[in-house]
């Protein structure tokens, strides 16, 4: 049991008076931007990074916040799931299947109970289940020389976009559009500009944190003026209170603890995270629950299994993001880069070096999840209320909030052009169905993945053979390939039905 | 050549055409000492399968998007305009004014009725600053940059 005493070094680290209230100040906003439709994790936490750094916030809290941020999105992305029909996150799209039934038939207050407790209870074991593995991931990772980790990079750009996104060739290209987004500035080692037009702005390569911001915000914005004229708003079944008696937990509680298990270990693959989580969640329990033909028409265990599993592929995600550096999902990502920008490197290294910030954030993350389970029941009715609010008064205030956040990073006005210029690129590439985590997963892994391998390639003297010398290292490569693989069957089987 | 799939056929284009120039410029970059790999090997590496996978995606396009018209494309315009016109204006006029005019703007461009869209702006230019620099302690400009 040897995680016991660093976990009571994190408690320590947890409980102290700002980490609590940033825990606190995270779950509420997270709980709030999960809510909203169309604002779902990775915006909530990509919106809300500028934010901890006008705070000034230490990379512990930093970290504590914008996990909490995206625990508080899962929790809360399922509300308009069940009121609205309308999921707030992709992640929560399984949820409306049998929660708006379960709140047509008036039967809301116990949807939105056992959405709370099946998230709980996911996100419980996911945080248990981090405990445990990342360390064992940790020792073999700590063996990872260049080659290896050239590899996993390899793996981790190929299969990012998962087995569900339409087509991988859109995927793919978006992961070398953010490789080459990478390699502009000064490189590193030749001190050669690279891609600069000569602008000194450019130089010190392309701010993550500013691409982010414009790719996920502004393009919201965009997105959501062409659906604004359409003028289409479903009508919301107002709940007033999570309420749901034992037995009907009782009733449900094995689907989630089948839903967290399926969940965690889809968030521990990489490049799948919550979304599959949910999907594979729902269809398990669909298979093994679905007796009387009650899925899809309100079937409490419809709700319980998705909440559980999406909640538990958050927790899983953050695995490989923190024992290996290489998110498994796009808010991990951003998250990354919050960590990058403050000269953090995610990877085996930090369990050991910085023993405080990654068991503070364990112990963080089951705080969180009390925190979401209690806020959750007084706080419906204030969703309800804020499901009325109109769009004309909340976007406004999420471009501000982003303008403001990324000017106060260098007061530069070329960070804000820089910003919309994103937005732009990112609306176009939405419409074009190309995922944007894979751009921002090669921004932000692109130059560690070069350094990985010109690295490698200093050690042989130049001879290419030493990328392929590694039984590990193949092994990787062999995965990549299956996963590939698996991604094309399924985009072409898609395709040829649909003629 | 038909008009089908004609947006993912010109993405795949400028894909190409951005692949070739960047592995181009790519060749010029100099080799240091004890760097066998160098500055320009990894971007070459990047531009062939970005060139090949823009090809495809030429070749075999998905169906088109729709793309908003008309009234949609000038309120995205308008939008952009804002957003490009308030870095300007936060130099000009300081925080509260810039940010009250962008946010009226963005809620007027929302469909929002004028008067909500200006009681909008008013209060996120209140608000955001005195959240922003109360709250959080950020330097924001109150009123014109001065000299």
């Amino acid at each position: 049991m040897d995680f016991v005493a660093p976990l009571a070094q994190g408690f320590a680290v947890a409980v102290q008076p700002h980490n609590l209230g940033l825990a606190f100040v995270g779950c509420f906003l997270g709980m709030i931007i999960g809510a909203l439709p169309g604002l779902g994790p990775v915006n909530g936490v990509a919106i809300l990074i500028p934010l901890a750094f006008t705070l000034g916030l230490d990379p512990t809290s930093s970290l504590i916040l914008l996990t909490c941020v995206y625990y508080g999105t899962m929790y809360g992305g399922s509300i308009s799931s069940i009121m609205l029909n309308i999921p707030g996150e992709a992640a929560a799209m399984m949820t409306a299947l049998d929660g708006y039934p379960m709140a047509q038939a008036g039967k809301g207050a116990q949807a939105m109970a056992i959405s709370a407790v099946g998230s709980f209870v996911g996100a419980m074991l996911a945080t248990v289940g981090l405990m445990l593995f990342s360390p064992l991931l940790v020792r073999v990772a700590i063996h990872f020389g260049p080659i290896e980790y050239f590899a996993l990079y390899v793996l981790a750009f190929a299969t990012i976009g998962g087995v569900a996104e339409s087509n991988p060739i859109k995927t793919l290209l978006a992961a070398f559009i953010g490789l080459a987004l990478a390699t502009v500035g000064l490189d590193a080692v030749s001190a050669v500009p690279r891609y600069t037009f000569g602008s000194f702005y450019l130089f010190d390569g392309i701010n993550p944190i500013v691409a982010i911001v414009g790719l996920f915000a502004i393009s919201e914005m965009l997105a959501f003026l062409e659906q604004a004229g359409s003028g289409m708003i479903a009508p919301v079944i107002k709940i007033t209170r999570a309420y749901a008696s034992p037995r009907e937990l009782l009733f449900a509680f094995g689907a989630m603890l089948r839903g967290s298990v399926v969940g965690f270990i889809a968030g521990v693959m990489p490049g799948s995270g919550a979304t599959l989580g949910s999907l594979l969640s729902y269809t398990l329990e669909k298979r093994v629950s679905n007796r009387d033909d009650t899925f899809g028409k309100g079937d409490p265990r419809g709700v319980a299994a998705p909440e559980a599993g999406n909640n538990a592929a958050a927790g899983g995600a953050l695995v490989p993001m923190l024992a290996l550096g290489i998110p498994g999902s796009g808010t991990t990502a951003v998250m990354l880069a919050l960590l990058i920008s403050l000269n953090i490197q995610p990877g085996p290294l930090l369990f050991e070096k910085q023993p405080d910030l990654v068991w503070g954030l364990i112990a963080a993350l089951f705080i969180a999840n009390i925190i979401l389970l209690i806020m959750n029941m007084p706080m419906v009715g204030l969703f309800t209320w804020m499901m009325s609010m109109p769009m004309w008064a909340l976007m406004p205030f999420v471009v501000l909030m982003s303008f403001v956040g990324v000017y106060s990073i260098n007061q530069s006005a070329f960070d804000l052009y820089a910003m919309v210029a994103f937005g732009v690129f990112g609306f176009v590439l939405r419409k074009l169905d190309i995922s944007l985590i894979p751009i921002v997963l090669g921004l932000l892994l692109g130059t560690e993945m070069e350094n990985n391998f010109r690295r490698a390639l200093s050690i042989s003297g130049g001879d290419y053979a030493i990328l392929f010398s590694s039984p590990m290292g193949n092994a990787i490569y062999t995965l990549t390939a299956v996963m590939l693989a698996i991604a094309f069957y399924l985009a072409w089987k898609r395709s040829s039905r649909a003629v | 050549v038909s008009r089908r799939g004609l947006s993912d056929r010109l993405a795949g284009a400028a894909a190409v055409a951005v692949a070739l120039w960047y592995g181009w410029t790519a060749q010029s970059f100099v080799q240091g000492f004890g760097d066998p790999a160098g500055p320009a090997v990894f971007p070459t590496v990047v531009a062939v399968p970005m060139g090949v996978l823009g090809l495809v995606l030429v070749l075999r396009p998905d169906p088109d998007p729709s793309w908003g018209r008309g009234p949609v494309l000038l309120r995205q315009g308008l939008s952009l305009a804002t957003l490009l016109a308030y870095p300007a204006l936060l130099q000009l006029t300081g925080f509260p004014i810039a940010t009250a005019l962008a946010g009226a703007a963005v809620a007027r461009v929302l469909n929002a009725h004028w008067p909500a869209a200006l009681t909008t702006g008013a209060v996120l230019g209140v608000g955001l600053y005195l959240l922003f620099v109360y709250g959080l302690g950020l330097v924001l400009p109150l009123g014109p940059r001065l000299g």
